[in-house]
C-alpha cells in the first residue's frame, strides 16, 4: 500500500504541485500561519518577558505558564476555540491556540535574556543615569536579543509542527494532504506531506538557531586575538 | 458537567486507554533516554544532539502517519502512536538527563571510583541518585508534554480522550470538548504530581528534618 517509488512517482507529479491544494500553496500558506502566529504571539510576550525580566516581579507568570500550557492540548483548544468564537472566525481562532502554545518559550526566552544579563553591566547603566525605559531599549533589548530568538526557536518548532491540525477546521496549511489522505488511504499523499512539513521544520529551526549564535556574540564577543 | 455526568463511563473508558497509551512510552522512552545519556561516548554527543534535536522537531501527526511507511506497521492503531510518543519521550528526556548527569560534580565521581567502585556500582549508587532531582524535573516535562500530545492519536483512529475533541467538534458538543480538556489536564497533573512525589520519595536527604541539604 506504500513504496519508495510510489512516493517519488507521487512527488514527480507536476500535478501534486500546482493549484490551490497543491504543495507549493499549502507550503506557503503553512509558512504564513506559522509567521502570523508566531507575530502574535511575539507581540504579547516579549514585552512582558522583558518587564518581568527588568522589575524582577511576576516570575510566577513565567514558570506557571510554562507547566500549565504542556498540559494543555492544542487540538483540544483549537476546537473550542472554533466553536465558541463561531466557524466564521475561525482563522483567528487558530492563531490564537498556536499563539497559546508559542507565548510560554518567548516569554521564558525574553525573561530569561533579561535576567542572565551581568550584574554590572545592567547597574553601571543604572549608574550612568539611564533611565528605565533608556535601560530596555539600549541595554537590556540588545543583550537578551539571542535568547529571545532562542525562544522563538522552540516556538518555531512547536507551531510549525501544530499547524497540521489546521484542516481538522477546514483550514489550509500542509495538514491538508495528511488529513485528506488519511481519510483517502493515499498514504503516498500523507507521507510526502510529512517529509515536506518536517524538511521547513528543521531549516527554520536551523536558520533561527544559526541566529541565535551570531546575536550571542554580542554578550560575550570572541576575543581580538583569539583566531576563528 | 451534565454532559460528564451522563457520559461518566464513556469518558472513564477513554480515560484508561489514554492512560494505558501514555504510561508504556513514558517508561520504555525515559529508561532509554536515561541510559542513553550516560553510554553515548563524547565523540558521538554532537551527532546525538543533531539527530534528537531534528527528531523533536517531527510534527506529531506527521510522524504518527510517516511510521508505517518507515517500519511497516500497520496505518490505523495505538502502536504507531505509542512508537511515536516513545520516541518523542526518549529525545526530549535525553537532554534533561545529560544535564542532570553533568550537575554530578566530578570530586563525588572521583573519590567513588578511588573507593574502588566498578563503572557499573558508580551509576547505580552515586550518580544515578545524585541525578535524581534533575531527572525528575525532566519527567515531569516529559509526561505532561506526552499527555497531551497523545491526544492527537485520536485522528489516526485511537480511541483515548483525543476522541472527544473530535466528536465534540463534529456533533458541535462544547461540554464535550471542555470534558477532554479537563481530563486531560487532570491526568497531566496527575503525572506531575507522582513524579513529584517520587521525587520527594527517592531522595529523602534533600529533606530530612525539613532542612534541605
Amino acid at each position: 500500500m506504500f513504496s519508495i517509488p510510489d512516493l517519488a512517482a507521487w512527488f514527480a507529479d507536476p500535478v501534486h504541485w500546482d493549484g490551490r491544494y497543491g504543495l507549493w500553496f499549502l507550503l506557503l500558506e503553512h509558512i504564513a500561519i506559522t509567521l502570523a502566529a508566531l507575530l502574535l504571539a511575539a507581540v504579547v510576550a516579549l514585552p512582558l518577558g522583558l518587564a518581568i525580566g527588568h522589575t524582577g516581579s511576576g516570575e510566577f507568570l513565567v514558570i506557571g505558564l510554562g507547566s500549565i500550557s504542556r498540559a494543555v492540548p492544542t487540538m483540544g483548544l483549537l476546537f473550542a476555540l472554533v466553536l465558541l468564537w463561531g466557524v466564521q472566525l475561525r482563522d483567528f481562532s487558530l492563531l490564537v491556540a498556536l499563539a497559546a502554545i508559542a507565548i510560554p518559550p518567548l516569554l521564558a526566552g525574553a525573561y530569561a535574556g533579561v535576567t542572565t544579563i551581568p550584574w554590572g553591566i545592567r547597574d553601571s547603566a543604572k549608574a550612568q543615569g539611564m533611565t528605565g525605559f533608556q535601560r530596555i531599549r539600549y541595554v537590556e533589548f540588545p543583550l537578551a536579543t539571542s535568547s529571545m530568538i532562542g525562544g522563538m526557536r522552540i516556538a518555531f518548532i512547536q507551531v510549525v509542527s501544530t499547524v497540521v491540525l489546521a484542516p481538522l477546521v477546514g483550514l489550509g496549511g500542509l495538514g491538508f494532504g495528511i488529513v485528506q489522505g488519511l481519510a483517502l488511504r493515499n498514504y503516498s499523499q500523507v507521507v510526502a506531506s510529512s517529509l515536506v512539513i518536517i524538511v521547513i521544520t528543521i531549516v527554520g529551526s536551523q536558520l533561527l538557531g544559526w541566529l541565535q549564535q551570531r546575536t550571542g556574540d554580542r554578550l560575550d564577543p570572541p576575543h581580538p586575538l583569539e583566531k576563528k | 458537567m451534565e454532559w460528564f455526568f451522563a457520559n461518566a463511563s464513556f469518558v472513564a473508558g477513554l480515560a484508561l486507554t489514554h492512560l494505558s497509551i501514555v504510561i508504556v512510552p513514558l517508561v520504555l522512552g525515559s529508561i532509554l533516554a536515561i541510559v542513553g545519556a550516560r553510554l553515548v561516548r563524547a565523540r558521538w554527543v554532537p551527532g546525538t544532539t543533531t539527530v534528537l534535536s531534528a527528531v523533536y522537531a517531527i510534527p506529531s501527526l506527521a510522524l504518527f502517519v510517516a511510521l508505517p511507511a518507515l517500519i511497516g506497521t500497520p496505518f490505523i492503531g495505538p502502536t504507531n502512536v505509542m512508537i511515536a510518543l516513545t520516541v518523542y519521550a526518549m529525545a526530549s528526556m535525553y537532554f534533561s538527563a545529560r544535564d542532570a548527569f553533568s550537575q554530578v560534580p566530578p570530586s563525588t565521581k572521583t573519590t567513588a571510583t578511588a573507593l574502588g567502585m566498578s563503572p557499573l556500582q558508580l551509576f547505580v549508587h552515586v550518580e544515578l541518585p545524585m541525578a535524581i532531582p534533575g531527572l525528575i524535573s525532566g519527567l515531569r516535562v516529559v509526561s505532561a508534554s506526552t499527555v497531551s500530545m497523545a491526544a492527537i492519536g485520536a485522528v489516526v483512529g485511537v480511541r483515548n480522550l483525543g476522541y472527544l475533541f473530535l466528536d465534540g467538534f463534529q456533533r458541535r458538543i462544547p461540554e464535550e470538548i471542555g470534558t477532554g480538556l479537563v481530563a486531560v489536564f487532570v491526568i497531566a497533573m496527575a503525572f506531575d504530581l507522582g513524579l513529584w512525589l517520587l521525587g520527594r520519595a527517592l531522595t529523602p536527604w534533600r529533606t530530612r528534618g525539613g532542612q534541605r541539604v
